[in-house]
């Protein structure tokens, strides 16, 4: 195992963490930023499908503490997009920005499912229109961010070789 | 090879399944298990990035209330301006109380309203007329000085002309009365000296004799003749001389002692009170006129404690009264079956007996106050 490697990504996840704690909040939009899901996902893709669960799992349940009353739906979202990324990794090999764009666009949705239905707080209307129009729009800003962080931390976090 | 490979894979699943049971049980766990991990992560692992969102919060929210914070301050600078503006104001009124309590009769006080707002900034409209018993030509002061004359009178109101007037002219003296003139407001800057800027609001003394040279802030004062003013009022200080072409005479440039825009409230003199009365008493033994001034203030102070002490005295002679009344209606009732009430109670809280008790007022007493005073 290349340890200065290993010790880069886990500074772009810490990085990544405390963006997620401080530039989210300070921005404070309507469709926030996730870095959370940016950072299981860039993660993800550099280990093993196991570990990627349990670093997903991890994350979530750190993300779940803060939301008592959805206790374990992040914990469970996080993991299935963390195993999910690290299974399909092979795909987003290429060093595309559009594909890399695409992959946190989907991670994002897939993150807002399982955690909405999950959590069973909304229904009908509202579910509809959290899961149609805020978590696509709030995935498609993830993907913009994640698409420049992913630019600007390049020197750091690169690809893991086939 | 495969079967690490195999192994990998298997650990890789069993690693995925545990992590999804255990998310899926934590979102089935029993409220208060569920509230006590959460807590517990919050008060460890998460409590630095809990500190760093309720900062980055709190940065937002600074940034979005900067336009209101702004304009509280402003609101709040502004109040600040009009409190000073209320103390000057304050200022002046005491000092005007202690120049009446100096002058103790013949003059009435008045309000000296901007009749003229544009323009013309040298008359005043005056809150007193002939029914107060003002009358044309009298004069009008306020406690640093000379403020000028009474111009024109009506029943109820008047029009008077600051110093400032061009027409406003009065004999004067030096306080040590070595040097007498008479003072005419400063409208030309082309006799200036070279060391005196030309300014409108200044007072020339003119036709003071040469042999006698007055020092820059002697003070000038009204000398009584003419019978327009009567002597001592303060005019201002000497600022230094006039070049003029004459030769016999000497023209002094004056710091007038009232400042126009200070003229808010006024007194005016009565002719009873001028007839043959100097005021030199008033402003006697003063270095200046603003000394003068600070003795009346201090004057109107003394009667603002002296108000205040009465004031005292009387709320606590009615609170006395009230608690005589309230203890003698307190004996009345007590006693219901016709046994003579108790003699009402002296003023005087201290010498006034105690309440009598309730029956039911032990109910009132908290259980966990009802034992202390049995405490030694």
């Amino acid at each position: 195992m290349n340890w200065t490697r290993t010790a880069r990504a886990i500074l772009a996840f810490v990085v990544l963490v405390l963006l997620h704690y401080t530039l989210r909040p300070l921005l404070g939009w309507r469709t926030p930023v996730d870095f959370l899901v940016i950072a299981v996902l860039l993660s993800a893709v550099r280990v093993r499908p196991g570990a990627a669960a349990l670093i997903g799992f991890c994350t979530g349940l750190i993300a779940d503490s803060l939301t008592p009353s959805a206790f374990g739906a992040g914990a469970l979202a996080m993991t299935g997009i963390g195993a999910a990324a690290s299974w399909l990794k092979a795909v987003f090999f290429a060093d595309n920005v559009v594909l890399h764009g695409f992959f946190f666009f989907v991670g994002k949705w897939a993150f807002d499912i399982v955690y909405v239905m999950t959590e069973r707080r909304m229904q009908g209307v509202e579910l509809a229109t959290q899961l149609l129009l805020w978590s696509p729009l709030s995935a498609a800003i993830t993907a913009v961010a994640g698409i420049i962080l992913l630019l600007m931390l390049r020197p750091v976090l690169e690809p893991q070789a086939a | 090879m495969a079967r690490a490979v195999r192994s990998g894979t298997r650990v890789d699943t069993v690693l995925l399944v545990a992590c999804c049971v255990m998310g899926l049980l934590a979102t089935v766990l029993p409220v208060n298990l569920r509230e006590a991990i959460a807590g517990g992560l919050r008060r460890t692992v998460v409590a630095p990035l809990v500190s760093l969102q309720q900062q980055a919060e709190r940065g937002r929210s600074a940034f979005l209330s900067r336009e209101a914070t702004t304009s509280r301050l402003d609101s709040v600078s502004l109040r600040n301006m009009q409190l000073a503006r209320l103390e000057t104001e304050n200022n002046r009124l005491r000092a005007l109380l202690g120049l009446a309590r100096q002058l103790e009769w013949g003059f009435v006080s008045a309000e000296a309203l901007r009749s003229f707002p544009i323009g013309e900034d040298h008359q005043r409209m005056l809150t007193v007329g002939s029914n107060a018993g003002v009358e044309a030509k009298t004069p009008v002061i306020a406690p640093e000085g000379l403020v000028g004359m009474v111009l024109s009178v009506d029943p109820t109101q008047s029009i008077a002309i600051l110093w400032t007037h061009r027409d406003f002219a009065a004999s004067a003296m030096s306080a040590d009365r070595s040097a007498y003139g008479i003072v005419y407001p400063h409208l030309s800057d082309s006799r200036t000296g070279e060391d005196i800027p030309p300014e409108r609001y200044l007072l020339e003394l003119r036709g003071v004799a040469f042999r006698t040279a007055l020092k820059p802030g002697t003070q000038i004062v009204t000398s009584g003749l003419g019978g327009v003013y009567p002597a001592g009022i303060p005019i201002g200080t000497v600022l230094g001389e006039l070049q003029t072409s004459e030769g016999w005479a000497r023209t002094y440039l004056i710091r007038p002692a009232v400042r126009p825009p200070d003229v808010s409230n006024v007194i005016v003199l009565l002719p009873k009170r001028i007839e043959g009365q100097s005021l030199e008493r008033i402003w006697r033994s003063a270095a200046s006129a603003d000394s003068a001034a600070r003795k009346i203030a201090a004057a109107g102070d003394s009667i603002a404690r002296r108000a205040a002490a009465d004031s005292l005295r009387a709320a606590e002679a009615i609170a006395a009264r009230r608690v005589a009344d309230s203890l003698a209606r307190a004996g009345a009732t007590a006693q219901p079956g016709g046994t003579p009430a108790q003699p009402p109670a002296r003023p005087g809280a201290a010498e006034a007996p105690p309440a009598p008790r309730r029956a039911d007022s032990a109910r009132t007493v908290r259980p966990d106050t009802a034992g202390r005073g049995r405490r030694p």
